[in-house]
C-alpha cells in the first residue's frame, strides 16, 4: 500500500508524498492492541471436564406419569417380605443368602414384582438407528430414543433427583481427581458449525475449580491427561458440530473412569457410545449414550455400594439385574443369542479446561 | 576477587559520608506483630510448633501497618489472645514428641525440678526469646518458678511448660524495647546499644528476632564498628529470612492486610472465589522477591516486568493453562499484564465488591505506591450522581466523569481517576476485557504529565517516576526505624534514594544503605508530648463512599529515651482506614 502511493505520488508533489509515508510509517508503528488468553479455542482443540453425570431418568411430577404404580422396594423391604414370617432361619439362610444373591444373581423369577417405568418419553439418543415398537421418544419429540435402562431405573429412588446414586457419585466424583472424565475437540474450525471434528475421551487427573457461589465450576482450568491407568481409558470418536451441537458417530468400545470413593478404581463401559452436546466456549451440556454391559453395570454397583447405600435408596441389586437382563437390547452373546448389553444415557455437564498431555518420554531402548 | 574491588565492595555498606546529619528516630517501643511472633518462635522452636493464632490489628498509620506497633496498647482482650498462643507453643515444646530435641537436657527424674536442666533450657531459649542474654536475676527467677511448679506438680517438663507459658507472654518477649548508650555523641545522638540495635535490624530485615549469630555478634561489640556491622548485615541480606523480612514489609506498603476484607459479589465474578485470592496476593509475593532478592533486579521494573508466578487457581482468570503447584510463567509480549498494577492482586483489591474503579485504583497507586496523600472528599459531597443505578453509564469512564462536573469533586479526582481509567482493561475481580456493557474500553490516561494509552503506558510512566523509589525508600526507612519519617529526614531520604539511584534501584543495596546509616543506628531523646498537643491526624479516606468517622483516641506512644528509662508521649489520631 505504501508502495502504491508513493509511486503514484508526482515529482511536484514529493514533500506531500513524504509526509504521507510518514504518516503510514507512524501508523503501521501502532503496537497491536493487547490481548490475554486468546479464548477457549486454541490451536483448533477445547477441552471440557466433566462436572455433572446423572443416569437419565425422566421425571415428572411425583412420578405420577412413570411410576403410577409406585417405587421398587429396596434390600429392608424385600428382605422383610422374604423373612418376616416368625420362622427362625440362620444367618446362612437368611441374610448371607440374599447378599449372595447379589454377587451371583440370576435371570431366575422371583416373588417380588419389578416396577419398570411407565409412558413413551425418556431422555437418551437413537442409538441404532432405527424406530423400534420398545423405543422412547424425547422430551423435545425425537423418535427412536434407546434407553431401556431406563425402564429398569426410572422407579428406583436411588437413581431419581435426590437419590443416594444420584448425589453421591456427582460428589465423588468432583471430591476426587482420580475418577475425572475429560474430552478435548480437535480439528475445531468452528464451534457453531464444523462438519468435522475429532473428540477425544481421556482420564484427567486435576481437581474442579469450584465457582463462588458453591453451585458452579470456574471455566479455564486446566487437566493433564492421566495415562496410568493404561491407554484403554482413551477414546477417539469421528463428529460434527451443528447450529452449536456436537454430534458423534458411534464408536465401538469407551471405558470411562466411574470410580466413587478415593481409591476405588470402578469404570463403566459403553459400547456404541454417542455424544450429543450443546457446546459454547466455557461449557458444554447434554447427553451420553451407549450400551452397558448388564454384568459389569450390576458388578460396578455391587463393588462400588454396599447393602447399607442400596437400602437409603431401594435399591434391589439382584431385581435389577433380573431386569436389565429382561430389558438388555443389544450385543447379544453369540452363542446363546441372549443380549448382554441394555441401552443407557446419561445426562452430563462439562467445564471448559485446556487439556495438558504428558511429557512423551523417548524410551530407553530408542535412544 | 581483587583487592579494588574487596575494598570497594566493603565501602560499600560503609556509613558514607555523604550522609547528611540526622538525629535518628526517638527510641521507640513496639508490640510484636503476629507475624513476628510467629516468625521468632518458629526460628527458636522450628517449623514443627503448630501456630494457628492472630494478634488483634494493628493501626495502619502514615501509610504503614508497622508503625501502629508503636501506638498500640494492650488490654485484657489482647492479653488472654497472647496467653492462648504460649500457652499451646510451650505445651508443644515439651511434648514428648518434641521435648527431646527442644529441650537440651533431660532431667535427672522427670517427676522432680532439675534445676540445672531448667537453668539450660531457660538460659538458651530465654536469650533468643528476649533477645538478649537474660541477667542472672532473670534467669534465676524463671528457673525457681520451674521448679517450684515441678516440685508441685512432681512433673519436671509441666515446670518448664509453665514457665515457658509466662516467658512467651513476659513484656520483655511482647514489646520491642529499644534503649540506647549512656552517652550522646559530639551532635547529640546516642547509638543504640547492641541488643537494640540487633532488634531493630532483626525485625526489619528478617521480621523476626535475632538469631544466635546476630545476638553473638552483639554481645562480642561486633555491631559496635562499621566493619563488624558489615559482616553482620551482608550475612543477614544473603539469608533465607530476608524473604520474610521483605514479604512482610511489601504485604505492609501495598496494605495487603485489605486482602482479609475482600469479598466479591459471587453472582458477578463467580469466578472469583477465596482461593483465587489468596492466590494472588501470593503471586505478587513470589514475584517480589524474586525479582528484588533473587534476581536483584531494579526496582522500577517490578512494574512494567511480565516476569511473574503461576497457580491452577488464577490461571483461569489470566486465560491461561496452569501446571500443578506455582510455576515460574511469563505473559507474552502483547499481554496486558505488564507490572504490578496489572497483577490480580493490585485490579481486584482496588475495586468494589462488583464492579472496578478507577478512583480506588487511582488512590492506592497514588498513596501505597507513590506516598502521596488524596484529600478527602468535602464533607457536603453529594454521592446522589455517582451512586445512581441508572445504567446509562455503560462504562466507569462515564459514571466518574460525574466527580469532574463538581468543582468540589474534580480538584481531587483529577489525581485519582486518570491513571485508574487505564487500568479499566480490568474489571472488578482483575479480568481483562475490552468492552464494558458493549462500549469499547477508552484506557487514555495520565500520570503527572505523561499521557499514555493503555496500561502498559502507566506501568512504563510509573517506572520512570521520580517518586517511585524515593517513595520505597521512605517507606523502608519508617518501616526498620519504626515511625513515619519527619520533613527534617527529608534530606536523609534523598540521600538514601541518590544511593538506591547508584546502586541500579536494587533492594539488597539500599537495605544495606539504611541500616548501616548513622541515623539507622541512632536514636535521640524521646520528646513529652501532651496530649493536647497531639499531632492532626493523617486522615485518609476512600472517595466513593464515606467511612464512618472514628472519635478521636488517646493512645500511648511509649518511646524509651536514651537511658533504659522510658517516657511515654501521647498521641491523638484517627483510624485511617
Amino acid at each position: 500500500m505504501k508502495s502504491n502511493a508513493v509511486r503514484t505520488m508526482s515529482i511536484a508533489g514529493s514533500l506531500l508524498a513524504a509526509s504521507v509515508t510518514v504518516a503510514l510509517g507512524t501508523a503501521s508503528a501502532q503496537p497491536a492492541p493487547l490481548q490475554e488468553g486468546g479464548g477457549a479455542l486454541k490451536d483448533r482443540r477445547i477441552g471440557y471436564v466433566l462436572t455433572h453425570k446423572y443416569w437419565a431418568v425422566y421425571e415428572t411430577e411425583g412420578a405420577k406419569t412413570e411410576c403410577p404404580q409406585g417405587f421398587n422396594d429396596g434390600p429392608r423391604e424385600q428382605f422383610k417380605k422374604l423373612f418376616d414370617d416368625g420362622k427362625k432361619r440362620s444367618i446362612v439362610d437368611a441374610q448371607l443368602k440374599r447378599e449372595g444373591e447379589q454377587w451371583h444373581p440370576t435371570t431366575a423369577p422371583e416373588s417380588f414384582v419389578f416396577k419398570e417405568a411407565q409412558g413413551n418419553v425418556s431422555y437418551g439418543l437413537n442409538l441404532d438407528g432405527k424406530i423400534g415398537p420398545e423405543d422412547f421418544t424425547s422430551p423435545e419429540g425425537e423418535k427412536g430414543i434407546d434407553n431401556q435402562l431406563y425402564r429398569v431405573i426410572g422407579c428406583i429412588g436411588h437413581y431419581r433427583t435426590m437419590g443416594t446414586i444420584n448425589h453421591f457419585e456427582n460428589l465423588f466424583m468432583r471430591s476426587y481427581d482420580d475418577a475425572r472424565i475429560v474430552i478435548e475437540l480437535t480439528e475445531v474450525d468452528d464451534l457453531k458449525n464444523d462438519d468435522s471434528v475429532v473428540v477425544t475421551t481421556y482420564r484427567g487427573s486435576d481437581g474442579l475449580l469450584q465457582d463462588a457461589t458453591g453451585e458452579g465450576f470456574i471455566p479455564g482450568g486446566t487437566q493433564r491427561v492421566d495415562l496410568r491407568w493404561g491407554k484403554e481409558y482413551v477414546s477417539k470418536l469421528k463428529g460434527k458440530i451443528v447450529d452449536g451441537v456436537l454430534i458423534t458417530e458411534a464408536a465401538d468400545r469407551v471405558m470411562l473412569p466411574w470410580g466413587v470413593t478415593f481409591g476405588t478404581s470402578g469404570y463403566h463401559v459403553f459400547r456404541g457410545f454417542e455424544l450429543k452436546l450443546k457446546l459454547d466456549p466455557e461449557a458444554a451440556e447434554g447427553l451420553m449414550a451407549g450400551f452397558v454391559d448388564v454384568k459389569a453395570f450390576n458388578h460396578h454397583l455391587n463393588t462400588s455400594w454396599s447393602t447399607h447405600h442400596h437400602s437409603y435408596g431401594q435399591l434391589s441389586s439382584p431385581s435389577q439385574y433380573k431386569a436389565m437382563m429382561r430389558l438388555a437390547d443389544g450385543y447379544p452373546d453369540p452363542k446363546t443369542g441372549q443380549n448382554t448389553a441394555i441401552s443407557s444415557a446419561v445426562k452430563v455437564k462439562f467445564t471448559q479446561v485446556y487439556v495438558q498431555q504428558p511429557e512423551q518420554k523417548e524410551l530407553v531402548s530408542k535412544q | 576477587m581483587g583487592t579494588v574491588a574487596l575494598t570497594s565492595l566493603l565501602l560499600a555498606g560503609c556509613a558514607s559520608k555523604d550522609e547528611p546529619e540526622n538525629p535518628g528516630t526517638p527510641p521507640r517501643v513496639r508490640i510484636i506483630t503476629t507475624q513476628q511472633y510467629l516468625n521468632t518462635v518458629a526460628n527458636v522452636f522450628g517449623s514443627s510448633v503448630n501456630m494457628d493464632m492472630k494478634f488483634p490489628p494493628l493501626r495502619r498509620t502514615d501509610g504503614l501497618l508497622s508503625n501502629g506497633a508503636a501506638l498500640a496498647g494492650v488490654t485484657a482482650g489482647k492479653i488472654e489472645t497472647f496467653q492462648r498462643a504460649a500457652s499451646s507453643i510451650a505445651a508443644q515444646v515439651v511434648s514428648p514428641e518434641r521435648r527431646n530435641y527442644l529441650i537440651p537436657c533431660t532431667p535427672a527424674d522427670e517427676k522432680k525440678a532439675d534445676a540445672e536442666c531448667a537453668t539450660q533450657f531457660f538460659a538458651q531459649t530465654g536469650r533468643l526469646l528476649h533477645r538478649q542474654k537474660l541477667s542472672d536475676e532473670q534467669l534465676n527467677k524463671y528457673v525457681t518458678e520451674a521448679n517450684q511448679a515441678a516440685d508441685q506438680l512432681k512433673d519436671f517438663y509441666a515446670g518448664v511448660e509453665l514457665t515457658l507459658e509466662s516467658m512467651l507472654i513476659s513484656p520483655d518477649v511482647l514489646f520491642i524495647v529499644e534503649t540506647s548508650d549512656e552517652k550522646p555523641n559530639k551532635q547529640g545522638t546516642r547509638k543504640l546499644d547492641a541488643y537494640s540495635l540487633a532488634s531493630r535490624l532483626s525485625f526489619f530485615l528478617w521480621n523476626a528476632g535475632p538469631d544466635d549469630m546476630v545476638l553473638t555478634a552483639a554481645e562480642k561489640g561486633e555491631l559496635d564498628s562499621e566493619r563488624g556491622m558489615q559482616k553482620v548485615v551482608d550475612a543477614m541480606l544473603a539469608s533465607p529470612r530476608l524473604e520474610d523480612g521483605m514479604r512482610a514489609f511489601f504485604d505492609d506498603m501495598l496494605g495487603f492486610d485489605d486482602f482479609d476484607a475482600l469479598s466479591k459479589d459471587p453472582t458477578v465474578y463467580p469466578f472469583f472465589t477465596g482461593a483465587t485470592a489468596a492466590d494472588a496476593r501470593e503471586q505478587t509475593m513470589r514475584t517480589i522477591v524474586d525479582h528484588l532478592i533473587h534476581k536483584q533486579e531494579d526496582y522500577r521494573e517490578l512494574y512494567t516486568t511480565r516476569d511473574t508466578f503461576m497457580s491452577p487457581a488464577l490461571a483461569p482468570l489470566y486465560q491461561i493453562p496452569a501446571s500443578r503447584g506455582w510455576t515460574e510463567y511469563t505473559f507474552p509480549e502483547d499481554s496486558p499484564r505488564q507490572g504490578l498494577l496489572t497483577q490480580v492482586s493490585f485490579v481486584a483489591l482496588r475495586a468494589h465488591p462488583g464492579r472496578s474503579s478507577p478512583t480506588l485504583r487511582g488512590r492506592a497507586l497514588r498513596e501505597r505506591i507513590l506516598c502521596q496523600v488524596v484529600p478527602p472528599p468535602p464533607p457536603n459531597v453529594d454521592f446522589g450522581k455517582l451512586n445512581n443505578p441508572d445504567a446509562h453509564y455503560k462504562t466507569q469512564r462515564e459514571r466518574v466523569a460525574v466527580h469532574l462536573e463538581d468543582p468540589a469533586c474534580a480538584g481531587c479526582h483529577k489525581i485519582t481517576d486518570p491513571m485508574g481509567l487505564a487500568l479499566e482493561s480490568f474489571d472488578g475481580a482483575g479480568r481483562f476485557r475490552t468492552a464494558e456493557n458493549g462500549a469499547t474500553i477508552d484506557t487514555n490516561g495520565e500520570l503527572d504529565g505523561v499521557h499514555f494509552t493503555d496500561v502498559v503506558g502507566l506501568g512504563k510512566a510509573l517506572h520512570d517516576n521520580p517518586a517511585l523509589p524515593s517513595c520505597l525508600v521512605d517507606r523502608l526507612y519508617s518501616y526498620g526505624s519504626g515511625g513515619a519519617a519527619k520533613p527534617s529526614d527529608r534530606p536523609l531520604l534523598k540521600y538514601y534514594t541518590a544511593e538506591f539511584q547508584k546502586a541500579g534501584y536494587k533492594l539488597p543495596d539500599v537495605l544495606r544503605t539504611i541500616v548501616m546509616s548513622d541515623a539507622f543506628q541512632h536514636v535521640t531523646d524521646a520528646k513529652k508530648v501532651s496530649t493536647s498537643e497531639g499531632r492532626a491526624p493523617t486522615e485518609e479516606i476512600v472517595i466513593e463512599e464515606t467511612l464512618p468517622m472514628v472519635p478521636p483516641t488517646t493512645t500511648v506512644d511509649t518511646a524509651a529515651p536514651a537511658t533504659p528509662v522510658q517516657t511515654t508521649a501521647a498521641l491523638t489520631g484517627l483510624d485511617k482506614n
